[in-house]
Parts: C-alpha cells; sequence; structure tokens
C-alpha cells in the first residue's frame, strides 16, 4: 500500500518525515519551547500532549486505533497482574505438592487472556493490512479454478505506525504474562509509552521496560542533551535529504518504468536502492534517537553499522535491530522452546550431533520468524519471497559452518585475518543486494525478471550521458554521493571502533565545535536534493 | 554442578567451562547450542525454562546457569 493511500485521513502529509521543514521549523521547535515552559510536574503530560498532537496531524481521525489499542493492553495488563496476584495468595496457602497442579491451572487461564489480547490486537493489524491481499489471492485461485465468483476487495484506511504500536503493544502484554514487568495502573504513562511522537512513525519498537519510566519522569532539557541531539538530528538529515533523496529518481527509474535496463544498470540500481533504503531508514531513527535525546530520552538504537556484518545472520542483528529482537523473543524462543519442539530436539541431537540436532527445532522456529518478518514488511508475495530468502540464507549458513569451518582447519585458513573478514563482508553485502532487488520491485514476477536480467545481461555497454538522463542522474549527483557515503563511511568505521564523535567533538574549542556544526549545514543545504527537480522519499518504513 | 558441566561438556567440548564468565557473551555458547541445553536441563532437572529466562546473564557461567536451575526449581 502506498503511503499517500494510508493518508487519505491525514491531515499534514509533510509531518510524516521528521526532516520535513514543518516538523524541524514548526514542531520540533514549538515542543521545546512549551515543554521547557511547562512547569516539571506537567512535563510529561505536555509530551503526552505532543505526542497525540503529531499523531492526529499525520492520521486525522485514525488516531481512534492508537486511543482503543492503549485501553485494550491498559486493561488486559491488569487483569493478567490480577490472576498473578491471586494465583500468589492461592498458591502461598497450598501445601508444596498441591502448588504444581493449582499453579498449572492459573497459567493456563492468564495463557487464555494472552492469546485473546495478541489475538485482538495482531487480528486487527491482519485485517486493515492482509484483508485485500488474501481477498485478491482468493480471486485469482477461484478464477483459476473457472469460478466466475468474485469476492469484493475490502479497502480499510490505516493509520500510519499501526505495525509498529501494534508489536509494541504485545510486547507489553506478553511482558506482563511473563512477570518482566508489573501492569502499568496508570493509564497515561502506558499512553505516554504507546504514542510517543518521535518514535511513532517508524519506530524503533520499544520494551515498556526500556523507555516508559524514562517518558514519564522527564528532565528539564539540558544544554548538553539539546546539542547532542541536534547534532544527530543533523546528520541524520545529511543521510536522508543529501543520499537517500537524490538517489530517488535514480532508484524509481530502475524499478518503477518499463525501460528495459542492462544487468550492470539494474545492479546499479539496486545497489542505490541498498544504500537508499539504509540512508533513509537510518536518518530517521537518528532524528528519532536526537528528539528524544533533547528530552533527555535515550531510546534504543536501530542500526549498528550493518555493512560491516560477516554473514546473513549478524546483519539482521545490526539492520533494524529492535524488530529482529522482538522476533526472536515473542516468536522464536516460544517456538524452540514449546514442549514439542524440545523433545525434537532432545531426539534430533542423539541421531545428528550437537549441530545438526538443534537446528532441525531452530529452522522450524526460523521458518516462523522469516515468514511473518517477510508479511510484516508487506502484503505482497515479494515481500514473503523476501522473508523465505534470508530465511533460506541463514539456514544454509548455519548448515555450511561445520564444513567450511573444517576447511579452514586443513588449508590453514584463519577466519581471523583481515582479508577473510573482507570477503565475508562483501559477499554479505551482495546477498542484501539481491534481496532488496526483489524488496523493493513491483511485485514478484517484476523482482524475477529483473534480477534475471541482471545475472543474463550484466553488462554497462549502455551507460553514457543519454542513459544517465532516463535515469535522472548525472556524475555530479554520483559524486555527491560517493563523498557523503565516504564521510558517513568513516563516521561508522569511528563508531566501530568504539569513538563517539559527538563527545570528542565536545571536547574541542567552541570556534572548531561550531565550524564543524555550520560546515554540515552548509553541505545539507547546498548538495541536499530539495526543491525544482528533486522528489524527495517518502520516509519507507512508515508504510510497513 | 558436576552433572551441569557433564551436559555442557557433552554440547559443547573444549571450553573450560569451570572458570568461563562469558559464555555467550565470548559467544562459546551459539544459539543452537542454547536450545539443546534448555532441552537437556529440563530433562536432567525436572524443571521448565521460559523463553524469559533466556537472557546472556542466565547463561554466561555454569555458576548462573546453576542458580538459575536453583531458581526453578524452587518456583512452585
Amino acid at each position: 500500500m502506498q503511503l499517500s493511500s494510508l493518508l487519505l485521513a491525514g491531515k499534514g502529509k509533510s509531518l510524516t518525515s521528521l526532516f520535513s521543514l514543518l516538523y524541524l521549523i514548526l514542531f520540533l521547535p514549538a515542543c521545546i519551547v512549551g515543554y521547557t515552559l511547562t512547569p516539571k510536574k506537567w512535563k510529561k503530560y505536555f509530551l503526552l500532549l505532543a505526542s497525540y498532537g503529531f499523531f492526529w496531524l499525520i492520521s486525522g481521525e485514525l488516531v481512534i486505533y492508537l486511543i482503543i489499542s492503549t485501553f485494550s493492553v491498559h486493561y488486559f495488563g491488569i487483569w493478567i497482574d490480577r490472576l498473578s496476584g491471586q494465583m500468589k495468595a492461592q498458591l502461598a496457602e497450598l501445601p508444596k505438592e498441591q502448588r504444581k497442579q493449582a499453579k498449572a491451572g492459573f497459567v493456563k487461564k492468564q495463557r487464555g487472556v494472552v492469546t485473546l489480547a495478541a489475538v485482538l490486537h495482531i487480528g486487527l493489524l491482519l485485517v486493515l493490512k492482509y484483508s485485500p491481499f488474501f481477498t485478491t489471492n482468493v480471486n485469482t485461485l477461484l478464477n483459476k479454478l473457472g469460478l466466475s465468483v468474485s469476492l469484493e476487495i475490502p479497502k480499510y484506511l490505516m493509520p500510519i505506525g499501526i505495525s509498529f504500536f501494534t508489536l509494541q503493544a504485545v510486547s507489553y502484554i506478553v511482558d506482563v504474562y511473563r512477570g518482566v514487568i508489573k501492569a502499568d495502573g496508570d493509564l497515561l504513562r502506558l499512553a505516554l509509552f504507546m504514542s510517543f511522537f518521535p518514535q511513532i512513525i517508524e519506530g524503533p519498537i520499544c520494551r515498556y521496560s526500556e523507555t516508559a519510566e524514562q517518558l514519564w519522569n522527564v528532565k528539564p532539557i539540558e544544554y548538553r542533551n539539546l546539542t547532542f541531539g541536534l547534532q544527530r538530528i543533523l546528520f541524520g538529515m545529511l543521510k536522508k535529504v543529501v543520499v537517500a533523496d537524490r538517489l530517488n529518481l535514480l532508484v524509481s527509474a530502475v524499478f518503477d518504468t518499463k525501460n528495459n535496463y542492462q544487468g550492470g544498470i539494474i545492479a546499479i540500481g539496486a545497489v542505490c536502492y541498498t544504500v537508499q533504503l539504509y540512508m533513509d531508514f537510518s536518518g530517521s531513527m537518528d532524528a528519532v534517537v536526537g528528539t528524544a535525546q533533547i528530552f533527555g530520552i535515550t531510546m534504543p538504537e536501530n542500526f549498528k553499522r550493518p555493512f560491516f556484518s560477516k554473514t546473513i545472520s549478524e546483519f539482521w542483528k545490526r539492520w533494524h535491530i529492535s524488530l529482529g529482537a522482538w522476533f526472536r523473543d515473542y516468536i522464536f524462543y516460544p517456538v524452540t522452546t514449546a514442549k514439542k519442539m524440545k523433545k525434537l530436539t532432545s531426539s534430533a541431537r542423539k541421531k545428528l550431533g550437537n549441530h545438526y540436532g538443534p537446528l532441525v527445532a531452530g529452522s522450524i522456529a526460523l521458518f516462523c520468524v522469516w515468514f511473518c518478518n517477510g508479511l510484516w514488511h508487506g502484503s505482497a508475495w515479494s515481500f514473503i519471497f523476501f522473508g523465505m530468502y534470508h530465511f533460506a540464507l541463514i539456514l544454509i549458513g548455519n548448515m555450511l559452518e561445520p564444513p567450511v569451518q573444517a576447511v579452514n582447519k586443513k588449508l590453514h585458513i584463519d577466519p581471523k585475518r583481515f582479508w577473510y573478514r573482507l570477503l565475508q563482508i562483501i559477499r554479505t553485502c551482495v546477498l542484501v543486494v539481491i534481496g532488496e532487488l526483489f524488496f523493493r520491485a513491483r511485485g514478484l514476477r517484476a523482482g524475477l525478471d529483473l534480477f534475471k536480467r541482471m545475472v543474463t545481461d550484466f553488462s554497462f555497454s549502455t551507460l553514457d550521458n543519454r542513459l544517465l538522463k532516463t535515469l535522472h542522474a548525472d556524475r555530479y549527483d554520483f559524486a555527491i554521493v560517493g563523498v557523503t557515503l565516504l564521510i558517513i563511511f568513516v563516521v561508522s568505521v569511528l563508531n566501530e571502533k568504539g569513538v563517539c564523535i559527538r563527545e570528542s567533538l565536545s571536547k574541542k574549542h567552541v570556534v572548531i565545535r561550531w565550524a564543524v556544526l555550520y560546515a554540515l549545514l552548509l553541505y545539507i543545504i547546498i548538495f541536499g536534493a530539495y526543491g525544482l527537480g528533486y522528489k524527495p522519499v517518502d520516509p519507507m518504513y512508515a508504510q510497513y | 554442578m558436576e552433572r551441569l558441566i557433564e551436559i555442557l561438556e557433552d554440547i559443547q567440548p573444549d571450553v573450560d567451562y569451570a572458570s568461563c564468565t562469558d559464555l555467550i557473551d565470548g559467544h562459546y555458547l551459539s544459539s543452537l547450542a542454547i536450545i539443546s541445553l534448555i532441552a537437556e536441563l529440563e530433562e536432567e532437572y525436572d524443571i521448565t525454562v521460559p523463553a524469559v529466562e533466556i537472557v546472556p546473564d542466565n547463561f554466561n557461567s555454569a555458576e548462573r546457569i546453576m542458580k538459575m536451575i536453583e531458581r526453578l526449581q524452587e518456583e512452585y
């Protein structure tokens, strides 16, 4: 579904980007001023009001979904907590030998409540997001069976960010059930956790234990937090406005037009899209983390330099970390620790050994994770394919681990050597780019066609100035993107080595500090892709 | 403790379980090894290890694993 259609009921599309002028010049400064002027004990309510105001501006009356979701998790949480209290009181009065059985009864009740809550929340998401996809496929099947029946394809308006706040809501309920957190009796505190404005569009998917208390016990704005936060937003802006937006027309030309580009040009398009997606999403996360920091709140990081990963498995621990962690904690572990799966692990280990034995149950859980991951990104076969592609890569990686180790040992290859790790990183990047080609293509068939042409007709012979014109790009664009990526690469290498650039900069002389910041701002103003002839990319993850 | 170390050595040999305190953070135990370990612990100690217990802190050393087992055995 396109972002524009999601916004039919929205009031202000430009607010959906944390880099829009409306947000940066009006909304954020107004929030900072309003927050500063608000007395300390009312600051949290100001943040809640600002968050709901923001959501109203981007989603209009669809804010009702967020309100219902918040009320729902609030009462489900209290219900589960009440059952826990009853269980503890009753078990304390029973002799030890009767406790296990009594506990099982309560746990069964609690599980029923958690299941009901999860079904309601995920079910709503499924209906809103996937029923058109499901109905279309049913119609195709009916048509193939020769039946002249056709179901009406439903059209729903979805609020932006529903995929994010639904996962946050489910994690809250499950964490209360698991005893990780106590149910929140304060509806407003829970409402702020669910709606905090910088993260509502594209995440990160926070856990209640990570942010709820911080948000509620907000502090006055400090100079250090303000400057560090603004610097982080500025860095995100560099990624988004200079790189992601500049590549938008080129990517669009390769993926959205019917020009039959050569394989080499498709490969350039796929690489540019991968770079664009990373710059857009991680840039937005910089803005989220930076905005939160202004208010003294530490948000979890969603990216840790994913293109330095040596394996696909590692890549997904560094890319969209909060989503991966959600799938790990609420799908992978529950599946692998289910009773039948544990039995399967024990018996398979006896037959297949220490590596391949647990891989049997592990691969079933991985399949569930990657099927859901693909589907979470969108209701289309191309997204399911994307999930299955990564499932296959991770599974193959796991299966090949013992023979690769044996070959390395035999040939005396040290996997810690720089060139070996570099080759691993290059291989991972190539595999990621192929996956993103399918992710961006307009449907699975288009993706397969692009991939086929990329492999069978891999050549750059048609790449000249005339072709660059059809791609809406010239040497100037490539030079700007190249230099900016180099700057971001240097920053990433330093971050990877544990250097915090903002920290180092803050220790420099005031003239140097401001000179660097002005230089960065000027760089964005001069080389940013905005105005006539450019088409800024909508926040890419907002539509998921 | 001895039995626990035997189980660990059976799943992942060549690690000094008596002294190692970063089994997870040091990548000595992979996620596959953890899956096997949980299945074995449940069978051996008659406990249930819920998903919420699968955090590095509970699995970083044999001592931590033993503490988790004792805690889960105590729970009614």
